[in-house]
């Protein structure tokens, strides 16, 4: 993918728009970055957003904050790291600053109780759609629907932590094509 | 002295805490215990307060603590303390990817990572939907977001906008009845 140089200071204002949008749980990261550096900007490809998605979470931290970091580097090295941490925090601190005593009495209203049933609601789509599209854009082979359906089974019925997921399978994947493709 | 304990306090948090958002709370109210910053009462209107603002819960509350604890100098202090560790893991990661991007190991990982990825999101798609089952206004909201978005692809912010208009609606249209 050709690769496009962004300024510090624009890729800054990306990542404060996306702080701003940040709703509903920091999951809904993934679909906004896909929209942001992959359809809008075409400055990451998918398979990228994909790795770091796993990688953001295979570190500890927040994940959001994480992939956000990740995104920047990826552009601007270590100052494009720095900058998506700043940027990507820079709406959410100042909302907490200025406004936490007013949000405080606001978290009872039913106005904004409806609001953000309607945010989770939409979060949940958004990342129904992801899962669709980051299928749909894998280059699904026997190995890739082994690991996939081990993963999910992993979390959902041993309720195995997603950094000991990730662990786990991270080797037993290594390991099999080791054995499979490194005799070759 | 209390800017230093902040620091290092938050800085342990980004240091060993996993997965984020919630995953923090354990030891916000292990802070609450140790020193005098905040109430566990005031914890739980942290962490209230942190889900509805923007931004990640678990920087939001980190945000808050700080502020609590020492003002505005505090919650900078706080934010950026916890978010110290995984910016030096991420670049050195990235780094080491990068420099290493046609090892073996490196290659096979990243072909291993893909399918836990969406083994990932599906398992986070499942968890999330299983509580909305019993909402079936949430549940027609999804699938109605879910129809428009096969037909044309648009902004995440586009949904997430008309979806908080819907629910504020539902409310007004339940206050008239």
């Amino acid at each position: 993918m050709e690769q496009k140089r962004l300024s510090l200071f624009k890729l800054f204002l990306i990542f404060t728009k996306i702080g701003a949008i940040l709703l509903g749980g920091g999951y809904v990261i993934l679909p906004i970055m896909a929209s942001e550096f992959v359809d809008k900007r075409e400055l990451v490809s998918h398979d990228e957003v994909i790795d770091y998605f796993a990688l953001a979470q295979s570190l500890p931290g927040i994940i959001a904050a994480n992939m956000s970091m990740f995104i920047g580097y990826k552009l601007r090295g270590k100052w494009g790291a720095i900058t998506a941490m700043l940027g990507v925090t820079f709406i959410p601190f100042w909302c907490i600053v200025l406004l936490a005593s007013v949000i405080g009495s606001l978290t009872e209203n039913s106005y904004v109780q409806g609001a953000l049933w309607g945010v989770g609601a939409s979060v949940i789509a958004l990342i129904v759609l992801t899962a669709r599209e980051m299928w749909q854009k894998s280059n699904r082979d026997a190995f890739f629907y082994v690991i996939f359906v081990l993963t999910l089974l992993t979390l959902l019925i041993f309720k195995l932590s997603p950094i000991q997921t990730i662990l786990l399978f991270s080797i037993i994947g290594v390991i099999y094509k080791k054995i499979t493709e490194g005799k070759k | 002295m209390i800017y230093l304990h902040l620091f290092w306090e938050f800085f342990k948090i980004g240091l060993f805490s996993f997965g984020g958002g919630y995953a923090t709370i354990p030891f916000l109210y292990h802070i609450s215990q140790v020193y005098s910053w905040y109430s566990l009462d005031e914890l739980t209107q942290m962490v209230a307060v942190a889900s509805i603002t923007p931004g990640p819960v678990g920087i939001n509350v980190a945000t808050y603590a700080g502020l609590k604890s020492a003002g505005i100098l505090g919650s900078a202090l706080a934010t950026l303390a916890e978010m110290l560790p995984s910016l030096v893991l991420v670049i050195i990661v990235s780094k080491l990817l990068r420099k290493f991007s046609d090892n073996f190991y490196v290659k096979s990982l990243i072909q291993t990572l893909k399918p836990i990825s969406c083994g990932l999101l599906t398992s986070v798609a499942i968890g999330l939907l299983k509580p909305e089952l019993n909402d079936i206004k949430a549940l027609i909201l999804i699938g109605a977001l879910l129809i428009l978005s096969w037909k044309s692809k648009r902004d995440p912010l586009f949904y997430i906008l008309i979806s908080a208009i819907i629910g504020v609606m539902l409310v007004f249209i339940r206050t008239l009845a």
